[in-house]
């Protein structure tokens, strides 16, 4: 049985795993919309900016995140003006998985967006219905399949998010280290027991963010 | 003088294609009639706003609905222009009952004029609301697709093609249906046919479309008879769509009695009660014509009529005869010239009836 430690550890990446990928979806929907169904200049722009952060080095991605949240950075002033900190919170680690599960997410959503016949929701707005709804009751139901499939792979790779997480959210136990934290500190003092247990564990969410995976994809085929 | 019930004038330029009508409709039924490619879904489209013209303008009940000079293009949805489209388009993730309501939901009180009971009623979609799309037949689908257009309110329905690839029963039923629709709902509708002859049926005026441009408008039978639709329309097999009520059957005979205006008319045996009525198709070419009462005839039908019109189609000449409804017959010019045929000349027009095919 896993230590409660081990069991904190765990609770902490899902959390941050699961809150990255609820902030990131309204963005991937959005993006993967407009890249999907709209038409305009700059389009190849934003395609290109949305693969950064899956080319990049995550260390990277992360010091980026960091410039923009921390002190004197874009966001960070407004934060600090809220008085909220979000640097080496375990809200920074939810962000750096939240960025680097984007890009996963707004490809296979992007697919299953086209995937549906600008015709059915043109007969919808021909019913009444304007775009946000069409969006809502007809695009988002006929590519729920797909968007649930991005959504679940943009949550495992949160769940293995390490370099963008280290730079932002620190390794700070209890706080902000996650699984692949935890097993890298593990291996750096030599517990090498303590690494291969954590990393059943993330075997183990892995299986199970797939089962659940599975049975979204099977449900909406029903 | 008032506004017309929609002024139309647009251009669109598909790369070699290009589309310029002008035309204005009436309340009521009118037939866009014209071959494939003559931009008929096209116009449907730029009423719809699916589609943006190049320029022009669009007026319905004297709103701009599109205005290149005004600037004006109504979103689809602020247009209140129904559509039924060709393969129907239902919404796969819902039920035939969650179609229909999704314009009715969004329609506001004070426009709805139709309630979704009287629809299901009028369609006969009791037994389908619980289906989803995928289990539908394309008849049933078209049905549905309708419905779910006029549960809306439209001041337009745009109908395309909504008999096309039906066979039979399914054709018969739908056309039916639209009839019932017209009796019942004042909506008046814009109807896009490749066929005339069912322009004829269904429609109070018709609009020739070819080649993105409008070559003839008036009634369904001055636009057959207009010399630019002629060639179109002589590659058809024409024929007369008509809906008639039962009498009874006779099982001895293998045949149904049913009244068409003041006529009797024998149709091979129609499944199922002797009551309501059924839509028979009764091709042009498969009607003869004697001058004389005939006798000693092997043809169940023969019913006494009015030429009202004689002209040519193609090689050969199209009577139309009075017999209380217009009914169309393809002769040979030599027949026409032997038997004297001319407006006015009274007529007997036999119909085996066998060759009546009932439609359902």
């Amino acid at each position: 049985m896993p230590s409660n430690d081990e069991l904190r550890v765990m609770a902490l990446s899902l959390q941050v795993a699961s809150v990255g990928t609820a902030v990131g979806l309204p963005v991937a929907l959005g993006i993967a919309w407009v890249l999907a169904k709209s038409a305009w200049p700059g389009k190849s722009v934003l395609d290109t900016l949305v693969s950064f952060p899956l080319v990049l080095p995550p260390v990277v991605t992360g010091y980026a995140l960091l410039l923009l949240l921390g002190r004197g950075g874009p966001l960070g002033g407004l934060l600090e003006r809220l008085e909220v900190d979000v640097v080496f919170t375990w809200g920074a680690a939810a962000l750096a998985a939240g960025l680097v599960a984007l890009p996963l997410m707004v490809r296979t959503i992007e697919v299953a967006l086209a995937g549906v016949d600008s015709r059915l929701e043109g007969a919808a707005r021909s019913l009444g219905a304007g775009p946000w709804r069409v969006f809502a009751t007809v695009t988002v139901p006929l590519a729920a399949r797909g968007i649930a499939a991005g959504v679940v792979l943009g949550f495992a790779r949160g769940l293995g998010e390490f370099g963008a997480t280290i730079v932002v959210a620190g390794n700070i136990p209890g706080r902000t280290q996650t699984l692949p934290l935890a097993i890298f500190t593990d291996l750096q003092v030599g517990d090498d027991a303590g690494a291969v247990r954590l990393i059943v564990l993330s075997l183990a969410l892995a299986l199970g963010a797939l089962l659940v995976h599975h049975r979204l994809v099977c449900r909406a085929a029903a | 003088m008032d506004a017309p019930f929609l002024a139309l004038r647009l251009a669109k330029t598909y790369g070699d294609f290009r589309l310029d009508v002008d035309f204005e409709l009436r309340p009521g039924i009118t037939a866009l009639y014209g071959p494939n490619g003559s931009g008929k879904s096209t116009t449907l489209d730029c009423i719809a706003g699916l589609v943006a013209p190049d320029s022009g303008e669009v007026r319905l009940r004297g709103l701009a609905l599109f205005s290149s000079q005004g600037r004006v293009n109504l979103p689809p949805e602020r247009r209140r222009v129904g559509y039924v489209f060709q393969d129907s388009l239902l919404f796969p993730h819902l039920t035939v009952l969650e179609n229909i309501r999704y314009g009715y939901r969004r329609t506001p009180e004070v426009h709805r004029r139709v309630e979704i009971d009287a629809l299901v009623e009028i369609l006969g979609l009791g037994l389908l609301l619980k289906r989803k799309p995928a289990g539908l037949s394309g008849g049933e689908a078209r049905r549905v697709a309708l419905a779910r257009a006029i549960a809306t309110s439209p001041d337009l329905l745009l109908l395309d093609e909504p008999l096309a690839s039906l066979d039979g029963a399914h054709r018969g039923r739908a056309l039916r249906s639209l009839k019932a629709l017209r009796r019942e709902t004042d909506v008046s509708m814009l109807y896009v046919s490749h066929a005339i002859s069912e322009a004829l049926a269904i429609a109070d005026h018709a609009i020739a479309l070819s080649g993105g441009a409008v070559v003839a408008s008036g009634t369904p039978h001055a636009v057959l008879r207009h010399p630019s639709v002629r060639p179109m329309a002589a590659g058809e097999a024409l024929e007369n769509l008509l809906e008639v009520e039962l009498v009874e059957h006779r099982a001895a005979s293998g045949l149904t009695l049913a009244r068409l205006s003041t006529h009797d008319l024998w149709l091979p045996q129609v499944d199922g009660p002797a009551d309501g009525t059924v839509a028979v198709s009764i091709r042009a070419a498969d009607v003869l014509l004697a001058s004389e009462p005939p006798r000693g005839l092997s043809a169940r039908n023969v019913l006494r009529g009015t030429v009202t019109e004689v002209g040519d189609l193609g090689p050969a000449a199209l009577v139309t005869a009075d017999i209380g409804a217009p009914l169309l017959v393809e002769v040979s010019p030599e027949a026409r010239e032997s038997l004297g045929l001319a407006p006015g000349r009274e007529v007997y027009l036999i119909i085996k009836a066998n060759s009546i095919a009932v439609l359902g």
